[in-house]
């Protein structure tokens, strides 16, 4: 049903193209990097420090000789897979919580509720935070904390959109018709609530890499030598007076990739949306 | 590279160092000395109390509490509380006479009584844990002998100890603001007789130290005599480098400490700097000896030679901060075996060779493997205390090193809450560890060297390395009179700890400084570098 409406559609938008263009890159970054580049991306070469971007070194070279787009190349399976990982679980985290809180109602509706409204009050980067200093710094750690993190919004979304699905008509036809109570929930409840949830984690990928970077920022990501984008950022800060390709490049490839994500998401949403009107 | 400084700026420039001072600063650093003003300093870390155990609380405690004694430039001891002092014919009994009518900030006198308090304190109360291992098992007892003669006993000679104390963790408080006061209140503020005092502590913020415009006791080193000149100094915590220093150039403040290297070679041009080389332990390995792969000294050694060391600290560092490839003392510490620094100069294939008898065979992946084991290194590093980003470079370049001859190293960077907090206090939690320990002597070796035992356990001694001939060494040459002797006593210590590879050098600590150019006669004072501001002067 999806791919017919997507066939159906009008010419998608340049933007959309660029996007798909820039998720393609990203991609094939991180599942074949050795497409895109043959080097290492920890390979030293101490005769070639801070060389500003050249043919050679199209991104430059950082203060340990390492070339800077092999670097984010080989990052980009960390700091994707955090994203794809970290909105992965807050779904999960959101999905059972919500349908649970929806479905049950009465006082584990309103206990739901209440948790997920203290958990809101916290924003969600300091309770990735509390879930790292619990934890320590490592990626597994940095995947569950952004997941937690995020998670509290979702399930509020997922409470929602259970709510309002069931009131249709056609889930109470169903019902009517003698379908059992899971059939019910899993033929047409699940698919009809989850469904516009989709484009909202197409966004949430995107926010999820911007968080992941911005703890690796903050010296709570991954350990060195990774190139994972966020310790990218946080190598590149002190050279910004004077090597500002180590700090800029990096940022502009988060800010591409963060784009192209959300930009494909909203197009998703207006299909579906389009879709289940 | 040393300019000539104009005038009394001049002395300071011989004195520390002070290189720099470029074309444009001939306008500003001609002015009219100024009275008054503001200094805002722009430190790195907020210690958790003003004085303590940690260079960050004798950086700081050294503006608020006077010593007994200072370290001049040449390496003697002169005047500041003690206006002189005798030396019993054994070595164990220290009589210093104490300067008159000096009054801590509280109007208490700064008498014998509340010397032999503050000894007593730091040995025997648990008031200052570096005052404590420093002097630590030599001293026995603090006695007034009269209001201005006090008594320190020794237990054994240790010629030392005058060196020792000229830190700032052996800055004298007043007893009776201590005792009838909180401890949070002592921590905050405490009562010393110092050029400056605590007016308020903004936490995650800054520290205001104002004016104590009855000052009569600064250091015989002092480039004045009288009060601080100025009339506060903020001292503010600027934790992030890039911030830091882009604070002097919008005039934020007019002082910085740690100039991160990238901006050295531009600092130099525009501001008065200053860089210090920290006597001590530099910034070395511990080698785990007890468990793991390095209980072998030829995997030790191995390590030693399988990376470029020299190198990566020169990239890593911009060339600013000097190799050492001493790891028990740094060059700037008397006593200093510049030629056992020379060992393990980068030799990969050496390393290779090394590894190869030790029956380390290299795998397909080229990590070595012996008896099925891979030869993974865990190397566990104070990320962003300990090492700034800088040194984390240089590490990572040194980990692509090893992997070339074999070694599997995993960069495990940790927090200080974690380094300090024990975490890391058990044998099978690491291999390597880098650290520093400033001190003025090399007695610093008893400290971190001596061999732990079960009547007396050394917490410092990081590598586990229990050698009986060295702890002897450093015995003896802590208890020698003639400091040639000492020296060379010393010396051997060093030559042991480089031969077992029991440790690994890298760099030396150094404490960078940047000063604007209206600001005249900020220096270090040469213990351990510990900024001196109440003789500093604004000029217009």
């Amino acid at each position: 049903m999806t791919v017919k409406t997507l066939t159906a559609a009008p010419k998608p938008a340049l933007g959309t193209v660029l996007s798909l263009l820039v998720v393609t890159w990203v991609l094939t970054a991180a599942l074949a990097p050795s497409v895109l580049t043959d080097g290492s991306p920890t390979a030293i070469d101490l005769h070639a420090t801070l060389l500003p971007p050249s043919w050679e070194h199209p991104f430059g070279t950082d203060d340990a000789g390492r070339d800077l787009l092999t670097r984010v190349i080989h990052g980009s399976r960390q700091s994707l897979g955090i994203g794809l990982g970290a909105t992965a679980l807050a779904f999960l985290i959101a999905l059972v919580l919500g349908f649970t809180a929806a479905l049950a109602g009465g006082v584990v509706d309103a206990a739901i509720t209440r948790v997920l409204e203290v958990a809101f009050a916290f924003p969600a980067l300091l309770l990735a935070l509390l879930v790292i200093s619990v934890r320590g710094p490592s990626l597994a750690t940095v995947v569950v904390a952004v997941g937690i993190g995020s998670a509290p919004g979702y399930a509020r979304m997922v409470r929602g959109q259970v709510l309002a699905v069931r009131q249709a008509g056609y889930i109470e036809a169903a019902a009517a018709l003698g379908h059992s109570r899971f059939a019910v929930i899993r033929r047409h409840l699940f698919p009809n609530a989850v469904r516009p949830l989709v484009a909202v984690a197409t966004l949430g990928v995107g926010q999820s890499i911007v968080w992941a970077s911005g703890l690796s920022f903050l010296g709570l990501g991954v350990a060195p030598p990774s190139s994972e984008w966020g310790a990218l950022l946080d190598a590149g800060r002190l050279h910004i007076t004077t090597s500002w390709w180590l700090e800029i490049l990096p940022g502009v490839v988060i800010v591409l990739v963060t784009l192209a994500v959300t930009t494909l998401g909203r197009t998703l949403q207006r299909r579906l949306e389009g879709a289940a009107r | 590279m040393m300019k000539k400084l104009r005038g009394k700026a001049g002395i300071v420039a011989a004195l520390l160092l002070l290189a720099g001072c470029g074309a444009g600063a001939d306008a500003a650093g001609g002015g009219t000395p100024q009275t008054g003003g503001t200094i805002v300093y722009g430190h790195v870390q907020e210690p958790p109390c003003i004085f303590g155990g940690w260079i960050q609380q004798a950086y700081i405690s050294r503006q608020v509490l006077d010593g007994l004694v200072t370290l001049a430039e040449d390496g003697s001891i002169q005047p500041w509380l003690a206006t002189s002092w005798t030396v019993s014919p054994d070595g164990t009994k220290y009589t210093f006479t104490l300067k008159e009518n000096v009054k801590f900030t509280d109007g208490t006198p700064v008498d014998a009584a509340a010397v032999a308090w503050n000894f007593d304190y730091w040995e025997n109360k648990g008031g200052n844990s570096t005052a404590k291992v420093s002097i630590d098992p030599y001293f026995k007892a603090a006695t007034a002998v009269d209001a201005t003669h006090v008594e320190i006993s020794l237990t054994r000679p240790f010629p030392p100890f005058l060196t020792l104390i000229t830190q700032g963790y052996f800055g004298i408080q007043s007893p009776t603001a201590f005792q009838s006061r909180g401890e949070k209140e002592n921590c905050e503020k405490p009562i010393g007789s110092g050029g400056f005092v605590v007016e308020e502590w903004k936490h995650g913020e800054e520290v205001i130290l104002a004016k104590n415009p009855n000052y009569t006791s600064w250091p015989a080193t002092a480039k004045h005599q009288g009060p601080a000149i100025v009339d506060k100094v903020r001292w503010k915590f600027i934790a992030d480098g890039v911030s830091r220093y882009s604070s002097l150039g919008t005039g934020e403040s007019h002082v910085v400490y740690e100039v991160p290297t990238v901006n050295w070679k531009d600092a130099k041009t525009r501001y008065q700097t200053i860089r210090y080389i920290t006597p001590g332990k530099p910034v070395s390995f511990y080698i785990n000896t007890k468990t793991g792969p390095f209980t072998d000294r030829a995997v030790r050694q191995a390590f030693a030679y399988g990376a470029d060391r020299k190198s990566a600290v020169e990239a890593g560092f911009h060339g600013v901060i000097p190799y050492e490839g001493n790891p028990a003392v740094s060059q700037s510490t008397p006593g200093y075996n510049a030629e056992a620094a020379k060992a393990y100069a980068y030799d990969p294939a050496k390393a290779e060779a090394l590894l190869e008898q030790a029956g380390w065979a290299k795998g397909g992946d080229g990590i070595r493997t012996k008896d099925g084991k891979p030869l993974t290194i865990k190397l566990v590093y104070g990320a962003a205390f300990i090492f700034t980003q800088e040194g984390a470079t240089v590490l990572q370049v040194m980990q692509e090193q090893w992997k070339k001859v074999g070694f599997d190293v995993k960069l495990i960077p940790a927090t200080r809450a974690e380094l300090w907090g024990g975490k890391y206090a058990d044998p099978s939690t690491f291999d390597a560890t880098p650290s520093y320990w400033t001190s003025p002597s090399p007695s610093i070796l008893w400290i971190v060297w001596r061999p732990s035992t079960v009547e007396r356990p050394n917490g410092s001694n990081r590598s586990f390395y229990n050698n009986d001939t060295l702890g002897q060494t450093i015995d003896r040459a802590n208890g020698e009179q003639d400091a040639a002797q000492a020296n060379a006593l010393y010396g051997q210590a060093q030559q042991i700890i480089q031969d077992d590879a029991a440790g690994i050098g890298l760099y030396t600590q150094n404490s960078t400084y940047a000063v604007a150019q209206n600001l005249k006669d900020v220096w270090l004072e040469k213990s351990q570098g510990e900024p001196v501001f109440s003789d500093a002067y604004f000029t217009r």
